[in-house]
């Protein structure tokens, strides 16, 4: 093999476990916002009639909490973890990671003061002001060079594909973050697109899906790619597959975000062409999951006691899944009934609790184990994270599609003479037992995030299990 | 099956490994490449049928001339041909011959509901109960400007802004008192002569009546004034809520607890159809005066 591998100690570590702590406790604080506006939108009378408590002003902060908090500190956790390990080089600048996470930080917090206060740019996933813009960039722009300078001192010949996928999200968030985010500011907090009208429509969701697409998959597949055969301790099942789904993931995503604004001012051909190459993703997307899942090929039987494995393997099939659902949602007939209901939401968080938030929660009880060198404080309570979690994401996304469909079938429904047999409020009511049984969900999922964060904790200061403790008396 | 089992069939890596993990060559399952070629055909294949290949001017018209806007239309025209025979009549009848008629009586309550529960229920209930305080019930028999068929027809089409004046500046407030007490007191039966004259004497008489049973039952619905003589009052019936619409009044500009009462036009909103058949349903509900 090229090159020597340093030891362990060469590495620099320390940034990691801070932001992978920071991970955890923003999963608890993402999933507690949500939950709780879910619980506002089955009982509104749960904003006290105050500003800072209203849907509007929350609901931002919960979906940055999980997307930029949250899932943001998983990436770059994971990120300084992989890049490390797969180039046999310690980081190319510490500072620079430092920076990176007292910057992202420092975003969070902002987002944390301005969103209850109303200050936003009423853009979906960048309601953050012009300044914080400016702040993100800069972080970002951090954290890929100190991750392609890394890359550039690396001890072995080739780039791990996990890296590739990390490199791929980098340069596609920075592009899309910059371009979407430009404004003219009219002073502190307010600022005006320099878009308008539908071009601003769709520059934003020409944003918005690459959030997801870049952000949120590109990212997460470079963390399957690193953790599963690395928790399952076996080869990847196909180089020629992680080549092929990586570039047509790369090509094909880009020009998804139409497929939001179908039926809208948008021209038809913007419209179509975003539904097309997203029914035309399924096949690209499923290759990262095929090539997680056949990974284990030989060693299925991990399975029955590796919960973290589980973790990670359940995450691929939720990928799979709403990789799957979305492009049917985009197919235009599909799109006229689903489009503004309640399913784009079950959607959303299929692949947010189910894909991003499994394969993280994965990724980073592996990574504290090998970070503080000790076995979790509590394995059976990471097996009750494991259910308690995909049972919450199941009853969620499950009510979403009832309620969803519901929804929009009742919209257009007509009588006999032709009229429309549903007032909009009607629709409302009616949904209103499944936004209970929603927030049923949630409470699930924010349970096992606090059983994680107390597990994480008792993990770090080496406290011994009544169990273990049992076992050596 | 164990995993030593399969060891024998080993398949080759690509010679490299990053800490520890390795990448085997097996080539991509074969239903996923055909899979794979599929989709860019697919996606040709869709270009050419719909409009998706941005031109220099526009796009590409697609081989099934397909537009939203084309099916949007195809979509109403399908809905219109089903209301068609009705909506005819209907246009061509008014009100109360619709009323009289029960199949279009049929047609015109189905038809109204959710135009009412979309653009009505918001301030006047589902039902019609309105909100104390607030805004009007409409499941009454008691109108502020008149409930037969036109007068409602009116009310949707053009609107309604209620207007008393503020008597806190121009009436001591010993009078006021005692006009509040009045109020009070005549749905008891019990008003003083003192009461009818201070009535009289600060004028209210000129909207709501010599008889105070207010515009709508004096044939003048000009302010929409209320019936003072029942206690069917949007405004509420304490006395403080009785001092407060004296003292401030109704709709007054720059008075900052003056009541507000104030009925969207709906003439510009609602096509004249579904205002006749919104007045029907709101007739219906008041008990058809």
């Amino acid at each position: 093999m090229s090159g020597t591998r340093p030891d362990e100690q060469e590495y620099h570590f320390d940034v990691v476990k801070w932001f992978a702590v920071a991970a955890v406790i923003y999963l608890v604080v993402g999933a507690l916002v949500g939950d709780f506006i879910a619980w506002e939108l089955a009982f509104p009378a749960l904003n006290f009639d105050n500003q800072y408590l209203s849907f509007g002003r929350i609901r931002p902060l919960h979906t940055n909490a999980v997307i930029f908090a949250f899932g943001g500190c998983t990436l770059f956790a994971t990120g300084y973890y992989i890049v490390q390990r797969t180039c046999q080089v310690p980081l190319w600048s510490t500072k620079m990671a430092w920076f990176t996470f007292w910057g992202w930080n420092a975003v969070i917090v902002g987002a944390v003061i301005t969103f209850p206060l109303g200050l936003t740019q009423g853009k979906e996933y960048a309601e953050l002001i012009w300044p914080l813009d400016i702040l993100i960039a800069v972080v970002w722009l951090a954290f890929m060079g100190n991750f392609v300078m890394t890359i550039v001192n690396r001890n072995v010949s080739h780039i791990y594909v996990a890296n590739w996928f990390f490199l791929g999200m980098m340069v596609m968030i920075t592009y899309l973050h910059v371009v979407n985010s430009l404004a003219i500011p009219v002073d502190l907090t307010h600022s005006y697109s320099i878009y308008s009208g539908v071009h601003d429509a769709m520059i934003q969701w020409w944003w918005g899906h690459n959030a997801v697409g870049f952000f949120l998959t590109a990212g997460f597949l470079g963390i399957m790619y690193y953790f599963v055969p690395k928790q399952a301790d076996r080869p990847v099942f196909s180089y020629r597959l992680s080549v092929l789904h990586f570039w047509a993931l790369m090509f094909g995503y880009v020009w998804l975000g139409a497929h939001h604004l179908q039926y809208t001012a948008l021209p038809d051909w913007a419209g179509s062409l975003g539904a097309a190459v997203s029914l035309a993703m399924i096949i690209p997307s499923w290759g990262g999951a095929i090539n997680g899942v056949m990974t284990l090929s030989g060693a299925w039987n991990k399975l029955r006691d590796d919960y973290v494995l589980r973790f990670l393997i359940v995450s691929l099939a939720f990928y799979a899944m709403s990789t799957f659902e979305g492009p049917v949602m985009s197919i235009k007939t599909v799109n006229a009934l689903s489009h503004y209901t309640d399913w784009t939401i079950g959607h959303v968080h299929s692949g947010a609790l189910g894909w991003v938030a499994m394969v993280s929660i994965g990724a980073i009880y592996h990574i504290v184990t090998k970070l503080w060198h000790r076995e979790m404080y509590s394995v059976s309570l990471v097996n009750t994270h494991f259910w308690i979690h995909t049972i919450g994401t199941i009853i969620y996304i499950c009510a979403m599609w009832v309620s969803g469909i519901m929804q929009g079938l009742m919209w257009r429904a007509t009588d006999e003479y032709g009229n429309l047999v549903y007032t909009f409020a009607e629709s409302v009511s009616a949904m209103h037992p499944y936004y209970v049984l929603r927030s049923v969900g949630g409470v699930l999922v924010l349970i096992g995030a606090l059983m994680m964060l107390y597990n994480v904790v008792q993990t770090i200061r080496g406290a011994k299990s009544p169990v273990a403790q049992a076992a050596r008396v | 099956m164990s995993a030593q089992n399969r060891k024998p069939v080993k398949v080759e890596d690509t010679g490299h490994e990053w800490d520890g993990i390795r990448e085997l060559t097996n080539p991509p399952p074969r239903w996923w490449m055909i899979t794979l070629h599929a989709s860019w055909i697919w996606c040709v294949i869709y270009f050419l049928l719909y409009p998706s290949i941005p031109l220099l001017h526009s796009s590409n018209e697609g081989l099934l001339g397909w537009t939203q806007i084309k099916e949007f239309k195809e979509a109403v025209a399908e809905n219109d041909a089903v209301k068609a025979p009705y909506m005819e009549k209907l246009k061509a009848m008014d009100a109360s011959a619709i009323e009289a008629d029960p199949e279009l009586r049929n047609f015109a309550e189905s038809a109204a509901k959710a135009v009412y529960g979309d653009n009505c229920a918001a301030c006047h209930g589902t039902g019609g109960e309105g909100a104390q305080g607030l805004f009007p019930t409409l499941a009454d028999d008691d109108w502020l400007y008149g409930g037969d068929l036109d007068t409602i027809t009116e009310s949707i089409t053009e609107g309604r802004m209620g207007n008393m004046p503020a008597h806190i500046d121009a009436v001591d407030d010993a009078t006021i008192q005692t006009l509040a007490d009045f109020v009070l007191a005549l749905p008891e039966g019990n008003a003083t002569d003192a009461g009818w004259a201070a009535f009289n004497d600060v004028g209210c008489t000129g909207c709501h009546g010599d008889n105070a049973q207010g515009g709508a039952l004096n044939g003048d619905n000009y302010a929409g004034s209320v019936n003072l003589t029942d206690r069917i009052w949007r405004f509420g019936g304490s006395r403080d809520d009785v001092l407060r619409t004296i003292r401030y009044g109704v709709n007054q500009e720059g008075v900052e607890q003056t009541r507000s009462a104030i009925m969207p036009v709906f003439g510009e909103k609602l096509s004249p159809e579904q205002i006749k058949i919104l007045a029907i349903k709101i007739h219906a509900m008041g008990g058809g005066q």
